[in-house]
């Protein structure tokens, strides 16, 4: 995990990167619950790529977010991250709110992405299966909308490492997820729809849309919404899997993804 | 001290088991509870309140914008002034005040003032308020990160209308106007006196203290509660040089009047409990909009709450009954003389020049609130009145001052 300077549209932004793994870069593009560093799933596909994990802005002890207007500006960044760390063209994978910034950067952006992989993505808004609120849920409630078994080992361990974990006190956890959550906020409050729709069609990388069957969040018409919209985009369904089913049912998640991305 | 009538325009008719079966009164608090003809009747009636302050001499009237809320029937705080500016003729008109981030564009703010003001022969109070999450973030839809940006790119633009010949251009990120020109512009000069309401954020602090504007901890939590952040407040404005001057604190108290200290459990203590139960309260999914706060201030709070106290929580939760609201200090109640050595005690202790007398609460009957608004005008104002007289007050509407000073000179030529 390093900490890198970087400077987009005049300004500075301090940003946690992690980079793991040798072989064809890939740019993972983590949730609104937070940065994941060294997870399983971060790990596993660490195995046949270089893995660059960026913190979003606003995000734990990456800063600058005030100086992020909206979508654009983030595909924008994200791109000129990419350029900085030394690439032309990488794999993307973006998770729920990453998933958003993902299909965004290769709408906008289309030169730097190969291969999109969108997880459980927001993006979209759908009046027939209205997503639940997220900011007002309570922690038992939107724990069941996430997670296929909120009780099993990969929710208790998600919810061991949420955001603040780490801090010293109580006090100091709930002040790290209000900033993460802010700064979420500003692409998914009050409906997390910011126009990505339009932009859809104008994806030209191949892509593979990955949802959890029992994800309440981003339920199934999202991923048949998603996948539709974008030229030659694959659907896949995880059963037994909610909104991280990289975490839930990393096997089955990765017999999909891996050939994806790799496929010779 | 100056002393202002206010009440929260509750709609009072709920169920009995209005707290048990809705778990808000905000936000999504179902609209089939709101009978029109009875609500308009009971705006009527505010406004039958606020005139009658006015004429038992309170100096100021305010009004205030809530949305979505049982609590409050005012979305628009410029709807009730305008009914006020005509009825009155002496009484600031305090609008405490626009949520002018909500507003697009914000001129409108600007304009909706110079009206009141012109319309009131100069009595206008200005307030710019941020918003509660409630409001601005579940009501209105502004992603919490963007409020305070919103808030602070409106003001720059409302300033500007008032101050600056018109037209100019305004390019903004969030306003983009070619022509700043607004008509009517306020009486007041340079501009009406301008109040900003706080409830703990320190960016506010320094916000008001640079402009000069008079502050407001217009939370319900009286006297303890509010302590840390009030003193938390003065001691930020002597660090920084600040205008140390009491006229620029506005606090409100619920106060409940009776004849006798004996009395007022039985004339308010329904009132009371209505309010803290049913509509002071908001869902707590609600009241939370991460990024509203700054990590700043939410550390800052953290420090202060247990300063503040456990009933805090347990008192703006609706989870207290009447002695406790009493005894604890959210309420001031009883005789004329215990309401006034109280409100000595708040005052003084906490520097405010402006008080904010909330004289009616929940479904408190309009009767019951004439007669605290009238003992509280004859028999505790006047004890009070001396209080830092010997301070400027330039957060009192020039209107209102030449009025005041009339009556005065009046009331001195018939001794």
């Amino acid at each position: 995990m390093t900490m890198t300077d970087i400077r987009v549209f005049d300004r500075e932004f301090r940003v946690q990167v992690a980079t793991i793994g040798e072989g064809r870069p890939l740019l993972y593009l983590h949730g609104y619950d937070g940065f994941p560093g060294e997870a399983p799933y971060i790990m596993r596909l660490a195995k046949s790529h270089r893995v660059i994990v960026p913190e979003h802005p606003g995000f734990g002890e990456s800063s600058g977010i005030e100086q992020i207007d909206g979508i654009l500006d983030i595909a924008l960044y994200y791109r000129t991250l990419i350029e900085r760390l030394g690439f032309d063209r990488v794999s993307v994978v973006g998770h729920s709110l990453g998933g958003m910034f993902a299909a965004e950067l290769a709408a906008i952006c289309p030169q730097v992405v190969d291969r999109l992989v969108l997880v459980a993505p927001f993006g979209l808004w759908l009046d027939e299966a209205p997503i639940p609120d997220l900011f007002y849920l309570g922690p038992a409630q939107l724990q069941r909308a996430t997670w296929h078994d909120p009780e099993g080992e990969a929710s208790q361990k998600a919810m061991s490492q949420l955001a603040g974990a780490d801090k010293q006190s109580a006090g100091e956890a709930i002040i790290a997820r209000a900033g993460n959550l802010s700064a979420a906020g500003k692409f998914l409050w009050p409906i997390p729809d910011r126009g990505l729709v339009r932009r859809l069609p104008l994806i030209n990388a191949p892509t593979l849309v990955v949802t959890g069957e029992s994800d309440r969040l981003i339920s199934a018409p999202y991923g048949e919404a998603f996948a539709s919209k974008i030229p030659g985009a694959r659907l896949v369904s995880i059963p037994g899997a909610g909104h991280v089913p990289m975490a839930e049912q990393p096997d089955a998640f990765f017999a999909q993804v891996g050939p994806f991305l790799d496929p010779s | 001290m100056k002393f202002h009538w206010f009440a929260e325009a509750t709609y009072p008719h709920l169920p009995p088991d209005f707290a048990e079966r809705y778990h808000s009164a905000w936000v999504d608090v179902p609209q089939d509870l709101f009978e029109p003809e009875k609500g308009g009747q009971v705006l009527n009636g505010f406004l039958n309140m606020y005139e009658y302050a006015a004429e038992v001499g309170l100096d100021g009237l305010l009004v205030n914008e809530h949305h979505q809320t049982a609590g409050a029937m005012t979305p628009s705080p410029n709807l009730m002034a305008a009914a006020l500016a005509r009825t009155t003729k002496e009484a600031a008109i305090a609008v405490i005040g626009n949520s002018i981030a909500l507003y697009n564009p914000p001129i409108r703010v600007a304009e909706e003032y110079a009206h009141l003001d012109c319309v009131s022969g100069g009595r206008l109070i200005a307030g710019f308020v941020v918003g509660t999450p409630m409001d601005s973030s579940f009501s209105y839809g502004i992603p919490p990160a963007e409020i305070r940006e919103r808030f602070a790119e409106a003001h720059q633009l409302i300033r500007r209308a008032w101050d600056e010949p018109g037209p100019f251009v305004f390019n903004g990120k969030w306003t983009k106007l070619r022509y700043v020109n607004p008509w009517p512009q306020p009486i007041q000069k340079p501009h009406p006196p301008v109040w900003v309401p706080g409830g703990g954020s320190i960016e506010t602090w320094s916000f008001v203290t640079e402009n000069d504007y008079c502050y407001g901890h217009l939370s319900f939590s009286g006297l303890r509660s509010a302590r840390p952040v009030v003193d938390g407040y003065w001691e930020y404005v002597d660090s920084v040089g600040g205008n140390m001057n009491p006229n620029r604190m506005a606090f409100t108290q619920i106060i409940c009047v009776s004849d006798t200290d004996s009395q007022a459990e039985a004339e308010y203590k329904e009132a009371v409990e209505f309010f803290y139960r049913n509509t002071n309260k908001a869902s707590r999914g609600f009241t939370n909009a991460p990024g509203y706060t700054s990590q700043a201030s939410m550390r800052w709070q953290q420090e202060i709450a247990e300063k503040r106290g456990q009933d805090r929580n347990a008192a703006m939760q609706g989870e207290m009954g009447w002695k406790d609201y009493v005894d604890k200090g959210f309420v001031i109640a009883g005789s004329p003389a215990t309401v006034r050595d109280r409100l000595r005690e708040v005052v003084t202790e906490l520097r405010v020049g402006q008080l904010i007398a909330c004289l009616h609460m929940g479904n408190l009957s309009e009767e019951q609130a004439r007669k605290n608004t009238y003992l509280f005008a004859k028999e505790v104002m006047p004890g009070l009145k001396d209080i830092w007289s010997d301070w400027d007050d330039l957060w009192t509407p020039q209107g209102r001052r030449e009025a005041a000073a009339k009556q005065t000179a009046v009331s001195a030529a018939s001794h």
